[in-house]
């Protein structure tokens, strides 16, 4: 009888767990309810970036690259009412949906100008982020698996990379480089997806300057796993390098690779923003940073132009840092019992 | 009859984490008499350190007492604000951890961490702490005492620092200490120095002591008495002797059965099962799932500890219908 | 110990070579700089360009050039600007100042706040306070460091006026008429900026560390000898945690001069940074490579600082 229930009991509980290493995480993860808080604005991101055209309210500008204070009024697409405040807290305007976030002094609709933007700010983390993993894990492995004179060379050209004064030399790398740029936007051949060829120059760029402290952490993460007794025992089993490192060292490195890669999306994305603001983006991409680097110089009056786009930023970032928080919780606990 | 020191009366130890309340002590009782070594048994899991961190007051978050006596010298330690049990924590009761390179902080010098224990419960000024660290060094055996205390914990070797731990733990001569699993980190070599000096100095100091450790060899040395936890339950108390000779409860069998002998041939008896999950333990007597004698009444009712002969207690609801091998094979 | 110092000393040469190597080649990056130039300064006369050819000796091969620009950089000759054509070394001299200033007083301040409240916030781990802190401190390392100083400048310059907007002195005065207020009520909101973002990178440092130090034996052994909690935290806890915020502290001093471009730019900071940026937008090298240079000096003697600070912090270093 005892025995009975006992059985039972213990073949629910194995049934209801997943006892992979993901499917624990994932519950864990899910406990932590700010990181899925951070998943959802990043779900969300993706989702207005890649869908964002269809429903924006108002369409994109016609052509970004010109600056043309004289729109002419169209009443169907309303662009021309330039700097409105936002609807709500305009006691002229009775439809307080209209400009959810003002209009801009070249009449164009805030709100819809972020939306279309969504799909830079993606573009530009995801790629960015793209680009320095790849260099990382690729120097960071490596440097961390071959060890001694490699490791040090390796280590040195990071450390010149680290000691850089990164923000600055994007400037000049990036001004030379878009400054040359002929067509705004080139046309992949077989997707048939338009590219912006001034914001891809910015995100090879941030790429190549970003690379250095994540290749430090991916050194540090390869060597402690390659000293765990595993490897040791895979080595003599008999395995060669290449397996060693591509069977057992690499997904081992997987998790923290997640975690780094959503931390460095975040940063990206402020650094694209950091770069347009300061004038050095590209024009014809009305991307966050260039919203707010076009207002500026009217931010007295149009206020709206600057806090909103910012705020876009602001919780996006925050957004992908809660879900790199919360992904790092997930994969590598803390011991908190 | 010698006086106790310590009487633990339902003591129960919670810790409230994410997963779920972990009950790691969950009704202990047991006393400790003056001078006596006494041994406090079982699994990793089992609750013996968290019995040692409740006495002391210093379970760490999410860790909560929630219920229980702990009358030290007559005074209920559970009622006592925090300064006043910091004046009893190292002082009067001291414990020692298991790995002494955990225990001992790495930054700063051996010399620092015993002035610091000596002048937290001492006003003497620091030349004084100073003389008293070198004197505690060279009685647990540390050469060179003076010279070496200026280094850190890391260029001490196992034993050494465990020594050196030992040192610091009984700095201001506690009458109460807890050692906890003080071999189990060292070399087997190691291992007798470290237990015999915890002898003389006991003897020495004049300490009652709590051999905390899952090593029966260890325990039927060190000690005149054991208590065995299982899950957070006490599961039997006697002198060590009639333990090892007529044990009365199932696990405690189970774990005589598990220890390796050289002089006898033994079948090495693995007890089957698993150690239970705290968060949701098994109803009853914890051990029940994993017990060759369980009945109905072992998975409804918590079993009491009853006294079976003079001194020797066991929680089992069947303990007069088993008849349990020993140490001696009876 | 000093071999320690020796080693590294050795070690930034090449760094500080290689940074300048790349530096160098940036001018070459796409090109003939002479046309880089142009592209940059559309309208720059033709005088000019021969008297930059000749001054810069740009008809050399390249490697010579470089070798003629390192001799001259190392005797503290960085050149002259292409814009106006004042020797760079002065103009950098003249404008590190006031960013030197915004960023020391931030710094001190930044510091010196965010290690008890990052302390006490481990202390009272998951209390009210404690996510308070732990949500502002992620907010304010999530946020664009100018949009902070967006936000201030319109709510309290623009719309309320208690502050000036930009500039670090001068007018409109309203209470800050007096030279000294002058300077005060213009730091203000800049320092604010750079504090709250300082502030929140910090605590997020010390905060982690502190919480799972916290977890370790030792602090468990000292609370077992009955130290003071006051002795276990600030005593045996905050020294094994210092590290990271060290070194933070190390590359923010390091950085000072690269300071804060956005936080500059923002609120019109007459300092190095925003000289920066209207260089590098008009490509005029000789004074960006003059302050990325100057820059890369100050980071290498910072590192090199932070590791021997290091050393005295983390005993078990020193014994390598």
């Amino acid at each position: 009888m005892a025995s009975n229930k006992k059985e039972e009991k213990t073949k629910e509980k194995s049934k209801r767990r997943g006892a992979s290493q993901w499917a624990v995480a994932w519950r864990r993860f899910k406990r932590n309810k700010a990181g899925v808080f951070g998943l959802i604005i990043v779900m969300a991101v993706f989702f207005v970036g890649i869908f964002g055209s269809f429903f924006a309210p108002y369409p994109a500008r016609p052509d970004p690259g010109a600056y043309d204070p004289f729109y002419d009024i169209d009443p169907t697409t309303g662009l021309g009412d330039a700097r409105k405040p936002p609807s709500w807290l305009d006691p002229e305007e009775p439809n307080n949906f209209k400009y959810l976030f003002g209009t801009t002094p070249i009449g164009t609709d805030v709100f819809s100008d972020v939306i279309h933007g969504t799909k830079y700010t993606v573009y530009v983390g995801v790629l960015v982020t793209a680009i320095t993993m790849a260099l990382s894990i690729v120097v960071g492995a490596i440097a961390g698996f071959y060890g001694r004179w490699v490791d040090n060379l390796l280590m040195r050209i990071t450390e010149v990379f680290l000691v850089f004064p990164a923000l600055l030399f994007i400037l000049v790398f990036v001004r030379i480089f878009t400054l040359r740029v002929g067509d705004p936007f080139v046309i992949l051949p077989v997707i048939n997806i338009q590219i912006p060829v001034g914001l891809t120059i910015v995100v090879l760029i941030l790429g190549v300057f970003n690379w250095a402290s994540n290749a430090r952490m991916i050194r540090g993460e390869f060597l402690r796993i390659r000293e765990l007794e595993f490897i040791e025992a895979e080595r003599a089993l008999g395995a060669s390098n290449i397996r060693i490192i591509f069977r057992h060292i690499l997904p081992n490195l997987l998790s923290s690779v997640i975690v780094v890669s959503s931390l460095t999306i975040a940063y990206a994305i402020l650094l694209e923003a950091a770069v347009s603001f300061l004038g050095f983006g590209d024009v014809n991409t009305i991307t966050w940073g260039q919203i707010l680097q076009e207002n500026f110089s009217e931010m007295r009056i149009v206020w709206w132009a600057e806090i909103f786009p910012g705020l876009a930023i602001l919780l996006t970032v925050f957004g992908f840092n809660l879900l790199g928080d919360g992904l790092s919780d997930a994969l590598n606990p803390r011991l908190r019992d | 009859m010698t006086e106790t020191i310590l009487n633990i009366e339902g003591l129960k130890t919670y810790f409230f984490t994410e997963a779920g309340i972990v009950t790691a002590v969950d009704g202990v009782s047991f006393n400790l008499k003056k001078g006596e070594s006494l041994g406090l048994v079982g699994e990793s899991g089992s609750g013996k350190t968290v019995t040692a961190l409740s006495v002391l007051r210093i379970v760490p978050k999410p860790g909560k007492i929630v219920d229980g006596k702990v009358e030290f010298n007559g005074e209920d330690l559970l009622k006592k604000t925090e300064k006043e049990m910091q004046r009893i924590r190292g002082s009067a009761i001291a414990i020692t951890f298991q790995d002494p390179s955990s225990s001992l902080n790495p930054v700063y010098n051996v010399e620092t961490q015993l002035r610091d224990a000596i002048m937290a419960h001492q006003t003497v000024s620091k030349t004084e702490a100073r003389k008293r660290a070198i004197e505690l060094l060279e009685v647990v055996g540390i050469p060179e005492a003076e010279t070496r205390m200026r280094e850190y914990p890391h260029q001490f070797s196992g034993g050494m620092k465990q020594r050196v731990a030992i040192a610091r733990a009984l700095a201001c001569e506690p009458t109460l200490l807890f050692a906890d699993e003080p071999t189990t980190n060292l070399d087997v070599t190691i291992q007798a120095q470290v237990l015999n000096l915890l002898n003389d100095l006991k003897k020495k100091f004049g300490m009652s002591l709590v051999m905390i450790t899952h090593d029966m060899g260890i325990i039927a040395e060190m000690t005149t008495r054991i208590v065995v936890l299982y899950a957070g339950h006490v599961c039997e108390i006697a002198k060590t002797y009639d333990l090892f000779d007529r044990p009365r409860h199932p696990y405690t069998e189970a774990l005589l059965a598990a220890v390796p002998r050289l002089d006898m041939r033994k079948t090495l008896r693995v007890i089957p099962g698993n150690i239970p999950n705290l968060i949701e333990p098994p109803s009853g007597c914890r051990f029940h799932p994993r017990c060759n004698y369980a009945k109905q009444i072992c998975e409804e009712v918590v079993p009491v500890l009853e006294e079976t002969e003079q001194g020797h207690f066991v929680a089992c609801h069947e303990w007069r219908n088993i008849s349990l091998k020993g140490e001696r094979g009876h | 110990m000093f071999r320690y110092i020796a080693r590294r000393l050795l070690y930034m040469i090449p760094v500080f070579l290689g940074i300048s190597i790349i530096s160098f080649f940036v001018m070459y990056a796409a090109g003939d700089p002479l046309s880089i130039i142009r592209i940059g300064k559309p309208d720059i006369t033709q005088e000019t360009i021969d008297s930059l050819k000749a001054y810069y000796g740009l008809d050399k091969p390249v490697p010579i050039q470089y070798l003629n620009w390192l001799t001259n950089l190392l005797q503290g000759n960085f050149g002259k600007s292409l814009r106006g054509g004042r020797p760079v070394n002065l103009l950098i001299g003249s404008w590190a100042w006031e960013t030197v200033k915004l960023q020391l007083i931030s710094i001190l301040l930044a510091f010196a706040i965010s290690i008890p409240i990052g302390v006490n916030s481990a202390k009272k781990q998951y209390s009210k306070q404690d996510v308070a802190v732990t949500s502002i401190s992620l907010f304010g390392v999530s946020m664009p460091t100018f949009w902070l100083g967006l936000l201030l400048i319109i709510i309290f310059s623009f719309q309320l006026g208690w502050l000036p907007s930009a500039g670090a002195y001068g007018a409109p005065y309203l209470w800050w008429e007096p030279p000294i207020l002058d300077e005060i009520a213009h730091l203000i909101l800049p320092v604010t900026v750079l504090v709250y973002v300082m502030l929140a990178q910090n605590i997020r440092l010390i905060r982690a560390n502190m919480l799972e130090i916290l977890r370790s034996d030792y602090i468990l052994a000292a609370r077992a000898s009955g130290l003071s909690e006051r002795k276990v935290i600030y005593k045996y806890a905050l020294r094994n945690a210092i590290g990271p915020v060290i070194t933070y502290l190390g590359i923010s001093l390091g950085m000072i001069i690269a300071g804060a471009p956005m936080t500059e730019y923002v609120f019109s900071w007459p300092g190095l940074g925003r000289r920066y940026v209207t260089a590098a937008m008009e490509l005029d090298f000789p004074v960006v490579m003059g302050i990325t240079m100057i820059i890369t000096i100050m980071t290498l003697i910072a590192n090199l600082i932070i590791d021997i600070c290091y050393v005295y912090i983390d005993p078990r270093i020193r014994f390598r």
